[in-house]
């Protein structure tokens, strides 16, 4: 009984919507249907043959995949690296840890308003420091401008938006690690390597795994970064399967086509959830 | 190599990479403040300038007098980011008791369940919920908005209320039912007053993924009226206002000022929800 409020309001807005876009995807369901009121028509796989026919759908699917795996593996590095740092016995712990936080609060709308201004063609901070690190050579670098470079000025913002959160979850898990079997590890002659990659790493490893499967399906999710910073161009080479979906549902009012995408989106899910839990079991070290 | 000056490098190394972290993380944030305190015409200078050479209030001074549209804005993310954070924590708390006490078999399905709708694409959602809400009369209102974005957060809050509740020890609850206290009032007179650092966290998180929101406002706010901060902020300011870069640098920081509050305020159990969630996984 104390739980039908949540019930309803999750089948309401998750569940119904959910299989409601599964069924709409095998539609031809557009803005069109919506205001004269006609019901969707059914056309089997049309949107999805369309979908991959033009090439789109696998494109992005790319894209996706790059700017996650990328992402991901970055912020568990660099992450890591700040948490090892901030919980040495370095000068200044509690400040830097409290301050790092600051790019976490700032809205994702804002973050990219941020970036925009320092990656800004003409008066950019972004084009000045690389115009003094080449000694002058390259004097008009815009970052979100060319295909080669907008999906990293992307990655980079999204990397300054979770590594603080992936730090403080990281620095959470250092504190099981024992300190005293470190401590004896050393004693006995094994350097940090062998101490951060024998002990450190499976006494946080379910830490690991839930942080890192949290930042993916974030990452995943990106959207308004992509949105405002380049809306999935230059030549689509920044459309993921989010910007795609919403760019079909909502910019070309072709909702059967938008709900083809997210349905891979969800099946691309599903199937890697499953795979990253195969590889990556939870282990019980408590 | 002495193992002093081995410690000593050692430390160096530390300190290097620890700095150019740190400078990643706030330079842009020193960034925009720097240039929300320019003229505009100074932020147009190219090489950029490191420190204001005039410093100066006209961005705020532009934003809060010839832009009232977008404390309209302000004040509807304020009322929305206030409204599903009560939402989400009146329903994550009873559920949360609910899941945490109340053994029924599916509970484990049930958390199951709520860990899996997270990961569905929001716009697969939208698509279809652009179309329901229409029909139920939603689209376009307050409550639509706060009521899709209440739902995408519950999963998330939940989960993490029931952790807090598993926290509190079995045996204060039994002592009440022995006393003679009913099942109601040992849940609002015992257990609740200890779940309180919980339920900020929860009530925190969902105050600041909600004010972040802008896929949801995107699609289901048409209405300028009803326009909240990003979505306002993106359609207005972005496109025909790009030029006045001293405008948009004072935006962004009096759109983020609140969260850095609410963040620096109420720290200690942001850090301490957001780590139980995850460390307990």
């Amino acid at each position: 009984m104390l739980l039908a409020p949540s019930v309803l309001i999750v089948t309401l807005f998750i569940i119904v919507p959910i299989l409601d876009s599964i069924c709409k995807s095998f539609t031809d369901y557009k803005i069109i249907n919506i205001i004269k009121g006609i019901a969707p028509q059914w056309n089997s796989f049309a949107n999805y043959i369309k979908l991959f026919e033009s090439g789109t759908l696998t494109a992005s699917v790319g894209v996706t995949f790059t700017f996650v795996i990328t992402t991901t593996l970055l912020s568990l590095v660099i992450g890591m690296t700040l948490a090892l740092i901030l919980n040495s016995d370095i000068k200044g712990a509690r400040f830097f840890r409290s301050v790092m936080m600051t790019p976490w609060v700032v809205p994702t709308v804002i973050s990219a308003l941020v970036w925009i201004w320092i990656y800004q063609p003409q008066y950019g901070l972004f084009r000045y420091v690389v115009n003094v690190l080449t000694f002058g050579r390259v004097s008009d670098f815009a970052m979100l401008n060319s295909s080669s470079t907008a999906l990293i000025g992307v990655i980079i913002v999204a990397l300054w938006k979770q590594i603080p959160l992936m730090t403080l979850l990281l620095l959470a898990g250092l504190q099981n690690v024992p300190s005293d079997i470190l401590e004896a590890a050393q004693l006995d002659g094994a350097n940090g390597a062998v101490g951060f990659f024998k002990i450190t790493v499976p006494y946080m490893s379910s830490v690991i795994k839930t942080s890192v499967s949290m930042i993916i399906i974030d990452n995943f999710k990106q959207f308004p970064l992509f949105w405002q910073m380049t809306s999935g161009g230059p030549n689509g080479s920044t459309t993921t399967l989010a910007v795609l979906s919403y760019k079909e549902a909502f910019i070309n009012h072709n909702f059967g086509s938008g709900a083809a995408v997210t349905t891979i989106w969800m099946l691309i899910m599903i199937v890697f959830v499953f795979l990253y839990n195969k590889l990556f079991p939870k282990a019980d070290i408590e | 190599m002495s193992i002093k000056t081995k410690k000593t490098l050692l430390n160096v190394f530390k300190w290097a990479v620890l700095l150019i972290i740190m400078f990643f993380l706030l330079f842009p944030i020193y960034w925009v403040v720097l240039t929300s305190f320019k003229t505009n015409m100074e932020s147009y200078l190219y090489p950029p300038t490191f420190l204001p050479k005039a410093p100066t209030l006209e961005g705020f001074i532009n934003l809060f007098t010839n832009y009232p549209e977008f404390f309209i804005y302000y004040k509807n993310n304020i009322i929305v980011s206030a409204l599903s954070t009560i939402l989400v924590c009146m329903v994550a708390l009873f559920s949360g008791y609910a899941l945490s006490r109340v053994r029924i078999n599916w509970n484990k399905y049930v958390i199951a369940f709520l860990l899996f709708s997270q990961m569905f694409p929001v716009v697969s959602r939208l698509i279809s919920l652009y179309g329901l809400l229409r029909d139920w009369g939603l689209l376009n209102t307050t409550a639509g908005l706060v009521l899709s974005i209440t739902a995408g957060q519950l999963p998330f809050s939940i989960t993490l209320m029931a952790s807090f509740f598993d926290a509190v020890p079995r045996d204060l609850e039994e002592a009440a039912f022995i006393d003679g206290a009913s099942r109601f009032k040992t849940m609002f007179q015992v257990v609740m007053p200890l779940v309180i650092p919980g339920l900020l966290a929860v009530g925190i998180y969902s105050f600041l993924v909600a004010w972040d929101d802008y896929l949801y406002a995107s699609t289901l706010i048409q209405n300028d009226a009803l326009r909240t901060l990003s979505t306002g902020v993106t359609l207005r300011y972005l496109g025909e206002l790009s030029y006045d870069w001293s405008l948009v640098n004072s935006i962004s920081v009096v759109g983020t000022l609140p969260m850095v509050f609410v963040f620096f305020f109420f720290q200690k159990y942001m850090i301490k929800g957001l780590t139980a969630g995850a460390v307990k996984g």
